[in-house]
């Protein structure tokens, strides 16, 4: 919550330009991927079946992603439904932030019990909710979309919270004297004022919220989904098709951190909170 | 990702490699089931310790095929008792896996839920249906099951849903209805009768008249190359528990409820053991028709691109 002011974000000298982290960043890429090879592939210091090389782990993603055999496609079609389970769970748990947030920053007694009590639900692993989540809505959806939400509304609605109650005094005192009041005030001057914090929240909320669907999926198989791809490579000795699956739940969740972080630093110039390098 | 995922694996694979190969014990997997029988018959009796003569068992009970695989891979377990879905995995991903024996064959059925209204295997449309686990032995007879019968999982587009369970919580999950049928491996189909649930598909409509493989006895080539002959050794010891099942169910079965008691804390009714016999057959011969045939339901269920020529992992 500090002001951009005092941050080091405004140092002007020495930013590398974005092509520069950009090369240096495939570079990493190759090399890791040339270091897998070497142990794996070439020196062959571990057997495929406990460690397969970049090759075997790039048919698996390309017959699962692209293959048009009976039996292909399969990785793609996980991915549709994972995407469509949490992107769907993400934005129940956004709605159901928002108002639980707001509910919180305007009302001390509820900040004070709720408040509390969800930084600690927050502690618990999502992993940890899923037998309770399959008890109460059986193996199904459901179960896992409880997870994605539990998982993801909490990050929101404390940063809903916690963004209304961090506004500066000033902008308060400046909404008060152009006549805001009670309502008016929140959603005029204070919400506004809060949408920097809220979006590093939703940021938050999608990692938790994509954490929390492929533990869920691991658990509950039965529909399409990453969790459970990698619950058939885990139980058919296909270690390539798990690897190939946490890359692909790897690159996603970075992906969409991504837009979203591009989203939060949009809207950080667009407040003054950060200056463009 | 792969920046997490090589040092993980790394250190785990030097940890199990520096656990591996100790002479000084046969490290042997197998699960509490009925279709295991001869591991458990062969434990309560001691029958494998004594043909091993100095050399200490160390007997580890799994719940499925994809722990005791993953125990094998990583270089944990020598001998293994296991169904012919693991086994042809683990086979097909080049481990270092031979095929010792045959230990039993059926012993599996399909039950349904008492209130569940499924009376033939075309009415498992819309329902869910319980395996041991994905990938295993009945999932790959369920999968092939219901391609006979016009039907597909859920995740193939059709419209059963297959969900892994532990045959063990089978019994609570029918109470709580979260499934509706199972397929699933003797003893939990007769206890599951016992309760008034109802068995549609017997260890004989199955598959292949009941001439199935359920439960193989494999051995890590390397530990079977370096010793011979307590590999020897344990083949006999198990081929007398075969033939002493056969020749005294009776006291086998008391054998097994021993055993059950002392690695799950409870005690089989007599009647459905009795029962759960009757549907197994105990046997150590290999049917390689019958492998090779399930290597190829294997991959007709998706869980390989190919059947693996199953000859050159028969011990000769």
């Amino acid at each position: 919550m500090t002001i951009a002011k005092h941050s080091t974000d405004l140092s002007p000298a020495g930013q590398p330009s974005r092509w520069r982290v950009l090369s240096w960043q495939v570079a990493g890429l190759l090399l890791i991927l040339g270091l897998w090879w070497l142990v794996t592939d070439v020196l062959k210091l571990y057997p495929p079946y406990v460690f397969p090389g970049p090759k075997a782990v790039w048919t698996e993603v390309s017959y699962g992603l692209w293959g048009t055999g009976p039996q292909d496609g399969k990785l793609l079609g996980a991915i549709g439904g994972s995407l469509r389970r949490v992107l769907t769970g993400y934005l129940l748990a956004v709605l159901l932030g928002g108002v639980v947030g707001l509910l919180m920053g305007a009302w001390l007694p509820l900040r004070a019990t709720l408040g509390a009590y969800l930084t600690g639900i927050q502690s618990v692993p999502s992993i940890a909710f899923v037998p309770f989540a399959i008890l109460f809505f059986g193996l199904n959806e459901r179960a896992v979309l409880f997870v994605v939400i539990l998982e993801g509304f909490i990050p929101v609605a404390l940063a809903v919270s916690g963004a209304l109650l961090n506004v500066p005094p000033a902008l308060r005192v400046a909404g008060r004297t152009l006549g805001a009041r009670g309502l008016g005030l929140t959603l005029r001057v204070l919400l506004p004022a809060s949408v920097p914090n809220v979006l590093t929240g939703l940021r938050t909320a999608w990692s938790f919220a994509w954490r929390a669907l492929v533990g869920g999926e691991l658990l509950i198989a039965g529909v399409k989904s990453l969790g459970e791809q990698l619950e058939i490579g885990r139980n058919t000795a296909n270690v390539a098709l798990v690897l190939a699956t946490i890359i692909i739940i790897g690159v996603i969740g970075g992906l969409f951190d991504t837009l979203l972080r591009a989203a939060e630093t949009r809207v950080r110039r667009n407040y003054g909170l950060e200056v463009p390098q | 990702m792969t920046r997490l995922t090589i040092p993980t694996l790394l250190t785990l694979t030097l940890l199990t490699t520096a656990a591996a190969q100790d002479v000084q014990t046969v490290r042997l997997g197998f699960f509490p089931n009925l279709t295991h029988a001869p591991a458990l018959v062969g434990l309560e009796r001691g029958t494998f310790q004594k043909a091993l003569g100095k050399v200490k068992l160390d007997a580890r009970e799994f719940v499925s095929g994809t722990t005791l695989t993953e125990a094998f891979a990583a270089g944990q377990i020598d001998i293994a008792y296991v169904g012919p879905g693991p086994a042809i995995n683990a086979a097909g991903r080049g481990m270092p896996v031979q095929f010792l024996a045959g230990a039993s064959e059926a012993g599996a059925v399909l039950v349904v839920r008492k209130d569940s209204g499924i009376r033939s295997y075309r009415e498992l449309a819309g329902k869910t249906v319980a395996v041991p686990s994905l990938g295993n032995t009945q999932d790959i007879s369920l999968r092939h099951l219901l391609n006979e019968n016009g039907l597909k999982s859920r995740t193939d587009g059709g419209n059963v849903t297959i969900t892994p369970i532990a045959p063990a919580d089978v019994l609570a999950a029918f109470a709580a209805r979260r499934v509706d049928a199972t397929l699933v491996p003797e003893p939990w189909g007769a206890a599951l009768e016992a309760q008034g649930h109802r068995v549609i598909g017997s260890e004989k409509t199955v598959w292949r008249d009941g001439k199935y493989p359920t439960t193989l006895v494999i051995v890590n080539a390397k530990f079977a190359q370096a010793n011979p002959q307590l590999v020897t050794a344990f083949l006999k010891a198990h081929t007398d528990t075969v033939a002493f099942i056969n020749r005294s169910p009776a006291a086998a079965q008391t054998a097994v409820n021993a055993q059950l008691l002392k690695l799950t804390g409870t005690k089989l009714d007599p009647r459905v053991l009795q029962r759960a016999f009757a549907r197994t057959r105990f046997t150590t011969s290999l049917d390689l028709a019958a492998l090779t045939e399930y290597a190829r339901l294997n991959v007709e269920a998706g869980y390989a691109r190919s059947a693996p020529d199953l000859t050159p992992f028969l011990r000769r």
